[in-house]
This record gives C-alpha cells, sequence and structure tokens, in this order.
C-alpha cells in the first residue's frame, strides 16, 4: 500500500512526539499535551466525516463524553484492565453513535447537521442531570462527594507516560482513518460524498455505509473520551456542552478537514491558546474572539484550512527547488 | 426457464410517473431487444424521468421487466449489484478517487475474486484507453476523459443493462464519433443491451437499431430508428417540422 509524504511525516512526528514530549515539558502543560492529544482525535473523527462525506456532525465533543462516562463506569464497575475498558468504551459509544445517527441517515446538510447538534443537546442535559461516574453505586454511579481513584494502565501510570500512551492510540486513529480512506469504505465514501445517485448506481448500500462512517466516528470519539477521562480521573459536564461540539467542528474546518494535521491544529487551537493565553494573563475566552475571525478566513478564503494553506506553501517551496528543466 | 431467465429483452409496462399535478410519465410501455436502444424526445419529455425510474431513483407505477427479472423490485444499489450501469447527463465521478478507483467501488460491491475484478477493470481502462491514466485522480481529467471513464464504469462486472444519459454533451464531433464508436461496442463486450438517450440524432441512427419517442411523458413512437424518425408525429414533435394535414 502506497504511503504519502505527508503521512511518513505524520507517523515520524507522532513517534517524535511519543519519546519526546514528556521530556520536553512538564506540570500543567504534560496534562494541556495529553487533553489536546484526546481532542485531536475527536476532531480528526468530525474531519473524515466532513472531508470525506461532506456530512457535518455537531456532536463529536458530546459523544467523547459517552466515552468518557462508559469508561468512568468500566472502570470503577469491573476490574478488568484499562485496555479492555477503552476498547469497549469505543465499541460501546461507536454503537450508539449510530443508535442516535439512525434517524439522520437518510438525512444530508443542514437538516443533518441540525439532527447531530439535538443529539449533542440531549446529551448535555443528561450530563448535567446524571453528572459522571465517581465510584459511586447503582446504575449512574456517582457518590456524593469524593471520588474513587481512577486505574491508568500499568504500562502508563505517571503523567509523562500516559501522554505517550494517549498519542500513540491517537496514532492508531490516524492510521485506522487512512485505511479506511484507501479502502472500499473510503471509495464507497467519495461517491456518496459526489452524490447520492452516483452512490447509489454505483452499487453503494448509501445507509449501510453512512452508518459505518458515524460508526467509526463514535468509535475514535469514544477513544477520545476514555483517555480523557484516563488523563483527568473525573470528568465535568461542563466540558461535554453541545456548544464546545459546534467549536470543535468550527476549528476541524478552521484546522483544515482534508489533512491529517488540520485536527492537530485544531486541538491545538482548541486546547493550546487558551491555556497561553491564560500563561500570558489574557482572559482565554477571548480565544472565541480570534476563532470567529479564523473560521471567517477559512469560509472565504482557505476552503481547507491552514493545513491546507500549509501545503500550499509546501507545494510552492518543492516547485520552486526543483531543478528548473524537470518542473 | 430459458425464456424467463435469459430473454435479453428490457420491457417497460405502463410506467406511470406524477410529480404533484404533473404527470411526468404516462403509461409508457416499451420492449427494448435490440443491442443499441434510444430514447429520443424534446426537453422535458421524460426521457431521464424513465432512466430514473429504471434505476430506481424515482417510484413509478408500472413494471419493469429485464432479462426476466423484476427490477423494480429491487432497491436502487441492488440493481446495480444485479447488472443496472448508467451514466448521468452531468457526470458523476468522485473528483478525489483515481480513475481506477472509480471504476473499483462498482466492482467492490459484486461477487468475485480480486484477480477476476483485477483483470475486469484492466480490460475496461484497456477498451477506453484509460489505462495510462489509471492512477490519475478523476479531478485532473478533461470532459472527454471523464466521459471515458463513465462508459469504462459501464463496462465492468457483467453488466446487463446499460444507459447512458446524454453522454455526448459538450463534446466536439471527432470526441462525440470516438465515443460511439465506445458505446457501440458495449454490447459485443459485455452482453448487456444499451439504452442510449441523446439530442444528437445523427449517433442515434448511428448506434440504434430500434428508438422510443417520448413527448410530454407520453409515447409517441417505438420501432426501428429509421421508422421512427419518418414518423410525421415524431417529425412534429422532436423535430420541429409540422405535420402534413
Amino acid at each position: 500500500m502506497s504511503t504519502t509524504l505527508s503521512g511518513r511525516i505524520g507517523v515520524a512526528l507522532a513517534l517524535m512526539a511519543i519519546v519526546f514530549l514528556p521530556m520536553l515539558i512538564g506540570g500543567q502543560w504534560m496534562r494541556i499535551f495529553t487533553s489536546t492529544a484526546c481532542f485531536t482525535l475527536a476532531a480528526a473523527a468530525a474531519a473524515f466525516m466532513y472531508a470525506r462525506l461532506n456530512m457535518v456532525s455537531l456532536a463529536q465533543v458530546a459523544l467523547m463524553g459517552v466515552g468518557g462516562w462508559v469508561m468512568l463506569r468500566l472502570n470503577h464497575g469491573t476490574a478488568l484492565p484499562f485496555e479492555i475498558n477503552l476498547l469497549l468504551t469505543g465499541v460501546l459509544t461507536a454503537a450508539i453513535s449510530v443508535l442516535l445517527a439512525l434517524p439522520a441517515l437518510r438525512m444530508r446538510g443542514l437538516y443533518l447537521a441540525l439532527i447531530t447538534l439535538m443529539i449533542a443537546g440531549g446529551l448535555e442535559v443528561i450530563f448535567s442531570t446524571y453528572r459522571f461516574p465517581n465510584g459511586g453505586t447503582g446504575f449512574w454511579g456517582v457518590m456524593p462527594s469524593a471520588a474513587a481513584p481512577f486505574r491508568r494502565p500499568v504500562l502508563a501510570e505517571s503523567d509523562g507516560a500516559y501522554l505517550r500512551y494517549v498519542i500513540a492510540v491517537v496514532l492508531i486513529g490516524f492510521l485506522l482513518i487512512d485505511l479506511h480512506r484507501r479502502t472500499r469504505p473510503g471509495r464507497a465514501w467519495a461517491m456518496i460524498r459526489r452524490s447520492e445517485a452516483a452512490a447509489l448506481a454505483s452499487g453503494v448500500n448509501v445507509t449501510a455505509f453512512k452508518a459505518w462512517a458515524f460508526a467509526l466516528s463514535g468509535l475514535l470519539a469514544g477513544l477520545a473520551g476514555g483517555l480523557l477521562a484516563g488523563a483527568l480521573g473525573l470528568l465535568d459536564p461542563a466540558t461535554f456542552r453541545a456548544s464546545e461540539s459546534v467549536l470543535l467542528f468550527a476549528l476541524s474546518v478552521v484546522g483544515g478537514a482534508q489533512y491529517w494535521f488540520g485536527a492537530v491544529i485544531a486541538a491545538a487551537l482548541y486546547r493550546v491558546l487558551p491555556a497561553l493565553f491564560n500563561n500570558a494573563g489574557i482572559d482565554p475566552n477571548l480565544t472565541l474572539v480570534i476563532f470567529g475571525a479564523a473560521l471567517l478566513h477559512a469560509i472565504t478564503t482557505a476552503p481547507d484550512g491552514i493545513a491546507g494553506q500549509i501545503m500550499g506553501v509546501f507545494r510552492g517551496l518543492t516547485a520552486w527547488l526543483r531543478p528548473k528543466g524537470r518542473r | 426457464m430459458a425464456a424467463a431467465e435469459g430473454a435479453a429483452m428490457i420491457e417497460l409496462n405502463d410506467l406511470t410517473v406524477r410529480f404533484g399535478g404533473v404527470t411526468a410519465l404516462d403509461a409508457v410501455s416499451a420492449r427494448f431487444k435490440a443491442p443499441v436502444s434510444g430514447i429520443i424526445g424534446p426537453n422535458g419529455a421524460g426521457k431521464t424521468t424513465t432512466m430514473n425510474v429504471i434505476s430506481g431513483f424515482l417510484r413509478a407505477q408500472g413494471s419493469i421487466s429485464a432479462f426476466g427479472t423484476d427490477i423494480a423490485r429491487l432497491a436502487p444499489h441492488r440493481r446495480s449489484q444485479w447488472g443496472l450501469r448508467r451514466s448521468f447527463q452531468r457526470e458523476q465521478l468522485a473528483d478525489d478517487l483515481s480513475v481506477a478507483d472509480n471504476l473499483q467501488v462498482i466492482l467492490d460491491a459484486l461477487p468475485g475474486t480480486a484477480q477476476e475484478k483485477r483483470a475486469d477493470l484492466a480490460q475496461a481502462l484497456e477498451v477506453t484507453g484509460l489505462a495510462a491514466r489509471a492512477q490519475q485522480l478523476a479531478g485532473g481529467l478533461n470532459t472527454f476523459e471523464r466521459r471515458l471513464t463513465d462508459v469504462a464504469r459501464c463496462l465492468i462486472g457483467r453488466p446487463r443493462l446499460v444507459m447512458f444519459d446524454e453522454p455526448a454533451g459538450g463534446l466536439t464531433q471527432d470526441e462525440t464519433h470516438r465515443l460511439g464508436t465506445l458505446i457501440a461496442q458495449v454490447h459485443g463486450l459485455t452482453g448487456a443491451l444499451v439504452l442510449l438517450i441523446d439530442h444528437d440524432v445523427d449517433l442515434i441512427q448511428r448506434l440504434c437499431s430500434e428508438t422510443l419517442v417520448l413527448d410530454f411523458g407520453r409515447r409517441i413512437a417505438f420501432g426501428e430508428t429509421r421508422a421512427v424518425l419518418a414518423d410525421p408525429a415524431v417529425q412534429a414533435a422532436y423535430l420541429g417540422i409540422e405535420e402534413a394535414g
């Protein structure tokens, strides 16, 4: 299977981040980068839905919340190892994602976006009402004050090791998306994106492949939520508000949904930029103004986002550096 | 049994489609037996509607029998798996897929070994002259190459019924001629029956031995192409020549 230069660079950067990043940062930045890595996976899921199928999912962070809930519940309710819990979290969130998306599978464009937003709104109400499991009893598993400890992977109990672990899972998630892009689902999604009539005329079962896309996006969001639960040990409903799902989708467009590093840019804008503002004594909420301006910029002049612009510069440079006779 | 399963024939029986108060197809019946048959008529006559009904994109009253199978009972994607191929007035290639992948997507849904599918795909690319462009993204093709890719998509996966909806739109005379030559080969290469919609009467005369003429959703003539085109009713409705008397 052929690989692109951009893909090879991506894998190399991820491996370098696994080795060096935890050595270079510490304290709160370790937690910020771990959280950024988790949101990178969720942004990648939203971006692939948009880039490959032209489907706008505004429930990605809410699905992360589902993943976080399942992970916490499994952690406190069972003695299973972290990896099994994470896998179950991904699979369950994928199933829930498909189930919630069933009414939306025949919808397109704005209507699909609105349905996913309503799903995010519904989940927000559930999270705020019932909170996240913290070791209590019963189905919801919530106890009033103190929380039981969270079991991280045996291999990654420290913050630094856990950051490495999360980046490795994010890398696997990206490779999974790429595997889909290059094989039967990717071809079917490309036809659906062109037009549903073209897909049907090609023998593509449009409903099944849309459901598959929701399943993959739910799986990745679930893994992201499960990893975030492992990073923080306890989740706050405010993290998974519907508005956060909208913001993450908008930032995926700003970052560039067509390219893998667009999701990294989106998550960095979402998590790192507010932290930098905070460190500089600037109100982190001001980032929303920057995001709004960036979205306007992306919609009007850079449809492939910041990643598209970086690729444009990269292509220009390689063309310029190439010997004249070969241009 | 052989007659029921193997009769190389497409039969439309009383197809009727209504959009609100408008009757887009009004009890249209025809039995296509020729290797290549034409469907002609003025704009809005119901030609593309007929293809969309056969594709399963529109619900219609009536029945469609192809090679003895009632394909109207099949879901649209199942009709493709059964052997229905079609092109669209505005070609519908996925620009971000390679030429080969635009063909492979059809084979993905069909049974067969990877080796058989590779051979099928290679033959379709060879026949259409696209072999050298197999790995190029469809977005980088010119109009004619895109039409050729459309034809290649109609050649693969053992098609039984192939429908071309104005395939020569936007092509030069030379390109139209080359495309016509390819379309004429489809039956010989695959055994499929071909239905062709086009406004180019020369192309229809050259390729189609039978032709159905529609006007305002009604069948106004059907039969041997030369006789149909000489029909005064057809000339009045389609060619703009007034009917004598």
